[in-house]
């Protein structure tokens, strides 16, 4: 607590040194505890068992248009570390065509808890390594050639300040956790099956996550079952056919094909260099068919047990509950607030009205950047899983990623999946092995044709989202239903 | 270089655990990285970085702990405390069906192969004057965006199983430019590699982007329609592509565990072209040197790939243990990964001179492995692709998508480069950890399945 105080009075004396020195704008980032545990089973074998504990500052400061950042592990070096990021920031400025601008936004003071029951970190080890080799004792079989059990905690204490005033204080925690079985099919080739944790959208992000059976560890004798019946399946044939994407996969499509599409830096082309543009331009919002009038996305989504759930950006930003697309129709992006201020400059009116809250840093020594919260399909009017594939002729039900390929503009994507089930006139008729399909983004999304109801959305979460240079990993969640797609080019041409 | 005070620090705790009977490996990674970042023809973010981790593994029997503490090393008790908590982990962790192996430093190693003052502490302002001229040359009309990373990386491996350290010290750099129209999306990258300050210039990326200039702004873009195609693959192409063919086929893991391509066969077995031979070299200065591996192991030249057949399988310390090999040196991030050059002809326009039409695909984006069992990867054309008629570029072409197998591409060799370029493959998703393969400059690759195009670059 003491270090605590000392920093919050260091990095306010350094806010002001800095705003002294003719800065626009600064801001710190305090990592009191940083943590994070994992835990691995492979065929039985704690292959995993590692803990990580980090601490540190990291600086912003934004002079001339440009931004310098600094990080330090060290609480003695605080004042150098401000020094280097103004140092950097002024050597920045050399070169700047478009200045960068934080504006102007009244001062935050607040703090968030994610909600929690358990704390991992306070659970005996050998308590959590017994439940993990519980699961993977019942994923055991002859049969089964390969199996993992993984499981994931996170905790992180964050205590924020900028130059508006604003003074933030953070608690994070997330559990992560997957299973996953591989076995040989008829052809000697490796298949498998896995189950991902997902939450319910409420609820809380501890220790209990994992000991409800309906949200992970109930799933092992499901997925055994389907990696039994596809291993001796037919492989899925090249054509045109209807996809139903069960939240599995369907998360990663909303994923790269809206999400990335839609981070306003990408959009600007801060990420052409590494990560790619996006075919959305600015004149797009307002304008933009990006699907049918089924498709309704939203960013936040108001839930409270995901890991895209913060209370605060790094920006200072409170987070924000608004709608990404509108019954079909592009009216939103994900931003942070230099970037929606660049973005209203450069189209010459207010395009966007305001920060959405989408500045995250994955460290204290990484600078924020534009990344995705929740991005969530809203639930639609078609009914369950079952109501869908009995309105469809053609088509296969697809679960879970294996591979998954985009465009450097995310116009076009190839995905590989775990399982499909074929579905003929309404009814699943067989288990196919090796599913892919491809296809445009637009045109896909103006194909949805069905939207699951409430029972069949699923909040997804992601612990491992990658961008930007240096690159970062990011968590997040993704509130999907069951979709249908139509005419989808499905297989691979022999 | 590490500083005398932390080795001797870290020598003294390996020595305490050794005579208090904990096996137990420490190792310091220290990293001193500046990144400038460039979007719309302005320095948007300019960082500097200096971490020091310490990773402590421990062994008590056949249970394994691992800790890892970022953080200012201010003294003995934050790597006492460290140790303890691997110590702690290990103690209650579930025993493993199998002899772990501790690192073993086999042979003390001080060694900078690579390692440049100038570079670990480059100005700033050097690099935002590289950007500036190439802005200024190629023309404010366009938009310039990319990224320029260096730095130093320090790496101090000690272990209870021996008196020996290993230590490295070695800087890097990766740099990358990319313009683009402001209209018409598309987008021509120069990415530049090396260990020594001065080795990117202003003056290769505008040569390199002036070059293809004049055709991205006459031609519009061409279609592909879903076919076979010869293709001529630039450098960052050939190198990606190797890399996952090796992380897939050649890996001890994947191959014990019968998960990649090369699952049901052979040492000997003909893989790819006999065109082909690939050699992890930690020689090669076109690679990042790397003299031991992060179990202790002295890296030397290692075949993987010799005449087109398998030589070699990669091996790590886990999967050595578990599976009972012997460990190649691979418990490592930075491979040396060095592609055999050819005898094509050194302008690779007169490769292709007789071929008829040829897609000529400098880089390719986000690769994926659709079926990984039957080496099948997918990827997208990026930056600079175009066509070439009789050893003539004609048009460039839109992002267009190739699926088909490793031993497809690699199998259908009609041509290679008499020159290697270094590609740099750094990812910094984590610490510091520079990588770069050496590579032909180019190769000519026959009857290779393109799958899908867009409508745009």
């Amino acid at each position: 607590m003491e270090l605590l105080e000392r920093m919050k009075a260091g990095i306010s004396g350094n806010i002001a040194r800095m705003a002294a020195a003719g800065a626009e704008y600064s801001d710190a980032r305090f990592f009191a505890d940083d943590r994070s545990e994992t835990l691995v089973l492979y065929d039985g074998n704690l292959e995993g068992n590692d803990t990580t504990f980090q601490t540190g500052t990291g600086v912003r400061v934004l002079w001339g248009g440009a931004w310098g950042f600094s990080a330090s592990s060290d609480p003695e070096m605080l004042d150098a570390c401000f020094d280097q990021a103004l140092a950097n920031a002024r050597t920045a400025a050399r070169l700047v065509s478009v200045p960068l601008r934080m504006g102007r936004v009244s001062a935050v003071r607040g703090s968030y808890r994610s909600p929690v029951a358990t704390d991992p970190f306070g659970v005996p080890l050998d308590e959590k390594l017994a439940f993990l080799v519980d699961i993977d004792a019942r994923l055991g079989e002859d049969w089964i050639a390969r199996r993992m059990v993984s499981a994931g905690f996170t905790k992180r204490h964050v205590l924020f300040l900028n130059s508006d005033g604003s003074e933030i204080t953070k608690h994070t925690a997330n559990v992560f956790a997957n299973m996953v079985i591989m076995a040989l099919d008829v052809e000697g080739r490796m298949q498998r099956r896995s189950m991902t944790l997902f939450t319910t959208g409420r609820g809380t992000r501890g220790w209990e996550m994992l000991r409800d059976p309906g949200l992970f560890g109930g799933h092992a004798d499901r997925i055994k079952s389907e990696l039994s019946a596809l291993l001796g399946a037919d492989s899925l044939e090249f054509g045109k056919r209807s996809v139903i994407l069960l939240p599995g996969q369907g998360h990663l499509q909303v994923h790269e094909t809206i999400g990335h599409p839609l981070e306003l830096d990408r959009i600007l082309g801060y990420e052409l260099s590494f990560a790619g543009g996006s075919f959305v331009t600015l004149d797009s919002i307002g304008t933009l068919r990006y699907g049918s009038e089924k498709l309704s996305v939203s960013s936040f989504g108001g839930i409270e047990n995901s890991p895209g759930t913060f209370g605060y950006d790094d920006d200072g930003t409170p987070e924000k509950d608004y709608l990404l697309i509108d019954r079909g129709l592009l009216v939103n992006v994900l931003s942070s607030r230099a970037m929606v201020n660049e973005a209203n400059d450069r189209a010459g009116r207010r395009i966007l009205d305001g920060s959405g809250g989408a500045a995250r840093a994955t460290a204290f020594y990484r600078a924020p950047i534009d990344r995705m919260t929740n991005v969530n399909i809203l639930p639609g009017t078609d009914g369950t899983l079952e109501d869908i594939i009995a309105s469809t002729r053609d088509g296969i039900v697809l679960d879970n990623p294996t591979s998954w390929s985009i465009g450097s503009n995310r116009e076009h994507f190839h995905f590989g999946c775990e399982i499909a089930w074929e579905v003929k006139d309404g009814r699943r008729t067989r288990i196919l092995r090796n599913p892919t399909y491809q296809g445009h983004t637009l045109e896909f999304y103006n194909s949805l044709s069905a939207v699951g109801d409430e029972s069949t959305w699923v909040v997804c979460q992601v612990d491992n989202c990658g961008k930007g240079e240096p690159n970062q990993v990011m968590q997040l969640g993704h509130g999907v239903p069951v979709v249908r797609f139509d005419g989808v080019v499905t297989g691979e041409r022999s | 270089m590490i500083s005398q005070n932390t080795r001797e620090l870290l020598l003294e705790v390996r020595d305490r655990a050794a005579a208090a009977g904990i096996r137990a490996s420490l190792v310091l990674h220290r990293e001193k990285s500046h990144l400038m970042r460039i979007g719309n023809n302005s320095v948007s973010l300019n960082t500097s970085e200096t971490l020091t981790r310490l990773d402590v593994r421990v062994l008590d029997g056949r249970r394994e702990g691992t800790h890892t503490s970022l953080g200012h090393i201010a003294g003995r008790a934050f790597v006492d405390e460290a140790l303890s908590i691997a110590v702690e982990k290990a103690r209650v962790a579930v025993p493993k069906d199998y002899e772990p192996i501790l690192e073993c430093v086999e042979e003390s190693v001080d060694e900078a192969p690579q390692d440049d003052a100038g570079l670990a502490d480059i100005d700033p302002a050097v690099k935002a004057g590289v950007y500036a001229e190439i802005i200024e040359t190629l023309g404010k009309g366009y938009n310039f965006s990319g990224s320029w990373s260096s730095g130093r990386t320090e790496i101090y491996l000690v272990s209870t199983a021996g008196p020996n350290e290993a230590c490295h010290s070695g800087t890097d750099q990766a740099f990358t430019v990319v313009l683009k129209h402001p209209g018409a999306k598309w987008e021509l990258q120069n990415e530049q590699s090396g260990w020594m300050a001065g080795s990117v210039t202003a003056a290769t990326a505008t040569a390199a982007l002036g070059s293809l200039l004049p055709l991205y702004e006459r031609q519009p873009g061409a279609r592909n329609e879903p076919g076979d195609y010869t293709l001529l693959l630039g450098p960052a192409a050939i190198a990606e592509l190797m890399l996952y063919a090796l992380y897939t086929g050649a890996q001890g893991r994947m191959y014990e565990e019968e998960m990649g391509w090369t699952t049901g066969m052979k040492i000997g077995d003909q893989v790819f072209s006999e065109r082909i031979s690939v050699v992890d070299d930690p020689g090669s200065d076109l690679t990042f040197r790397f003299g031991f591996d992060m179990s202790g192991m002295r890296r030397r030249p290692f075949p993987v790939i010799d005449r087109g057949r398998l030589a070699g399988l990669m091996y790590d310390l886990g999967t050595a243990a578990k599976y009972g090999r012997a460990q190649t040196g691979h418990s490592l991030e930075s491979t040396s990964i060095s592609i055999a050059t050819g005898d094509g002809p050194a302008d690779p326009m007169r490769a292709v001179a007789g071929m008829g039409r040829v897609l000529v695909i400098p880089a390719l984006h986000y690769m994926n492995l659709p079926n990984m069992s039957k080496g099948i990867v997918t990827g997208s054309s990026r930056f600079c692709a175009t066509t070439a008629v009789d050893g003539v570029v004609t048009a460039p072409i839109f992002s267009t998508r190739l699926t088909d197998s490793f031993r497809n591409i690699f199998g259908n060799v009609a041509a290679i480069s008499p020159y290697a370029v270094s590609v740099n493959l750094s990812s910094t998703y984590g610490r510091r950890a520079p990588v770069a393969m050496s590579v032909p400059s180019y190769m000519v690759v026959e009857k290779v399945r393109m799958t899908d195009c867009a409508d745009s670059f």
